[in-house]
């Protein structure tokens, strides 16, 4: 799959990108040239060489805050989606075989996750929990997690009625061994698209939750957070938005790249769809290699 | 003759609950002997599948006793059925070659698929599903491909083997040749004929006459739910008893006895509507 995902140019750009990402994430606060929360008389500077990205209300270095921010946001979206993962695509396949009860139970729940307003949920739980980013991711991964559950279900269930399953079956194979070679591989793609897709979606949450003081609390800085204060100075400086939106955009935009992406070469017409590709290419390369050939010749 | 591999006696199947309950099959019974084959005949709905999905432990029976080499599986649940199902002594070839292999996975994968489920390391699955392949005379050059690269005749034998690596007593073939060209059916019932001599049982299904007639040793004919007659392949070709196979005989067109006229025909089904 990897490398089906690659030999395409959105996958490679795609992929290129979001390592890109997970590298500020990993050295951003390192790299960070300034201390993120030291404040200084110097408010709202335009850009310079000592602050590449200005600074903001209280002074401090734009692009230092942009870098530190880097990792609590990237870990903050990767949680959510990972969250939502394990709590809806592992019941979602298994809703299919564990019997009536279990199927029944796992629906209304999805249901009632569905129906619950968001944001209040998450207030309501940062309450209980306490104010930090890890409950708040916690919260909104189970939030996210009915679309695993459905995304997984739907697939399985296309797949468990199927002959080969039956087949399987009538040569003694256990539920494991039929999720293991058979439904897993069908499950996959539904699942990274939508995995992909929360992950962009994870980022406009930390962002939104950050704006409204839930998660990341201040001086400390998330791309988000940055963009939420930097939209109240507008007037002095109506650059400054530009460059953490367009980080998030950026990610948002890798991943969703991805998605596509892995939708396009995976199943059977993904695969043609490759093959074509591979086939179309080295049929050029070869009649290029004769033109060479020829031409030396001729020569 | 030897001792049956499959005895079916007076088989009850239901479908749907309580008001929306439908009787499938009805007091059939039928035995089928090590290496003979037996062609299963009825039109759609008269649960010529149903059978075949009880004998595999897929549907429950509501009555009766199902005896599988041996083996009483009526009230089996689904552990017991799992541990007779890993012998490998009963095998199903299904319908439609498109459906029956998994798409992702090579052919090579799909036919050691039976043996790896049984524990069999997998060097020794591949050498014997080699062998099998060659039984269907497909060549060895299809084990790295996937479903998508052959063609339907290839994947219906690809299905065939994967039935015969464990080496079965009884293969169930739920019309196995009806999806295919006339050359692909010719094809796979050879080497159903061929299959025969080694003493495996085979379980024919097939709404065709015609081509169940030339490879079966015995007919059962399912009308409604209930076995009307059974007999051996000749007898019930030649000399149809029930009204019901006396009209499938008279529309075959390639069978010999074939020579009802519309009139007769119309006859026959009236005397069934009663």
């Amino acid at each position: 799959m990897v490398r089906r995902v690659l030999s395409l140019p959105s996958g490679r750009i795609a992929v290129g990108l979001l390592v890109l990402i997970a590298l500020l994430a990993a050295l951003g606060p390192v790299l960070a040239p300034q201390d993120p929360l030291a404040t200084s008389d110097n408010t709202l500077a335009s850009v310079s060489w000592s602050h590449w990205l200005g600074t903001d209300y209280l002074g401090r270095d734009t692009f230092s805050r942009l870098l530190d921010g880097s990792r609590v946001s990237v870990l903050a979206s990767l949680e959510v989606a990972l969250v939502a993962l394990g709590v809806g695509a592992v019941p979602g396949i298994l809703s299919v075989y564990l019997g009536r009860v279990f199927e029944w139970g796992t629906l209304r729940l999805a249901d009632t996750l569905v129906a619950l307003p968001f944001l209040l949920f998450a207030v309501a739980v940062t309450a209980l929990l306490g104010n930090g980013l890890t409950q708040a991711m916690l919260v909104t991964g189970v939030l996210v997690s009915p679309l695993f559950y459905r995304v997984s279900r739907a697939a399985t269930l296309a797949v468990a009625r199927s002959q080969y399953v039956e087949a399987a079956i009538i040569s003694g194979a256990s539920v494991g061994w039929v999720v293991r070679r058979h439904v897993w591989a069908k499950v996959l793609p539904p699942i990274a698209i939508a995995l992909a897709q929360t992950i962009g979606v994870g980022f406009i949450i930390v962002s939104s939750l950050t704006f409204l003081g839930i998660g990341v609390q201040p001086p400390a800085p998330t791309w988000g957070g940055l963009l939420a204060s930097d939209l109240g100075y507008l007037d002095y400086q109506p650059w400054a938005p530009l460059a953490p939106a367009i980080l998030i955009m950026l990610t948002v935009w890798a991943s969703n790249l991805l998605a596509d992406t892995i939708r396009d070469v995976s199943g059977e017409a993904g695969r043609a769809f490759v093959t074509h590709r591979r086939d179309v290419r080295s049929a050029h390369d070869a009649s290029d290699q004769n033109a060479t050939a020829h031409s030396g010749g001729a020569r | 003759m030897t001792a049956p591999v499959l005895q079916v006696s007076d088989l009850d199947v239901h479908y749907g609950l309580r008001r929306r309950r439908r009787q499938a099959l009805q007091g059939v019974s039928l035995d089928v002997s090590a290496g003979e084959t037996v062609g299963l005949i009825g039109e759609t709905g008269s649960g010529k599948s149903t059978l075949a999905r009880a004998v595999l432990g897929l549907v429950p029976s509501s009555g009766g006793r199902i005896v599988i080499d041996g083996e009483d599986v009526s009230g089996y649940r689904e552990r017991q059925w799992r541990r007779l199902r890993r012998r490998g002594v009963v095998q199903y070839v299904f319908q439609d070659p498109l459906r029956s292999l998994d798409p992702d996975l090579t052919i090579e994968d799909s036919l050691v698929e039976p043996l790896l489920i049984q524990g069999v390391s997998r060097r020794e699955a591949v050498a014997r599903a080699r062998t099998f392949l060659d039984r269907v005379h497909l060549s060895a050059d299809l084990l790295p491909k996937v479903p998508g690269e052959i063609s339907g005749g290839q994947r219906q034998r690809v299905a065939v083997a994967r039935a015969l690596v464990t080496e079965p007593r009884l293969i169930v073939l739920d019309e196995p040749v009806s999806a295919l060209d006339s050359a692909n059916r010719v094809q796979v019932l050879e080497i159903l004929k061929e299959l025969r001599g080694s003493g495996v049982a085979l379980v024919f299904i097939s709404h065709d006459l015609g081509s169940v007639a030339g490879i079966a040793d015995r007919i059962a004919v399912l009308y409604q739910g209930e076995l009307v007659e059974v007999g051996a392949a000749a007898a019930v070709i030649n000399e149809p008893d029930h009204p019901y196979t006396r009209l499938l005989v008279s529309s075959a067109p390639t069978l010999r006895a074939a020579s009802a006229t519309r009139a007769e025909r119309e006859e026959l089904r009236a005397l069934l509507s009663v």
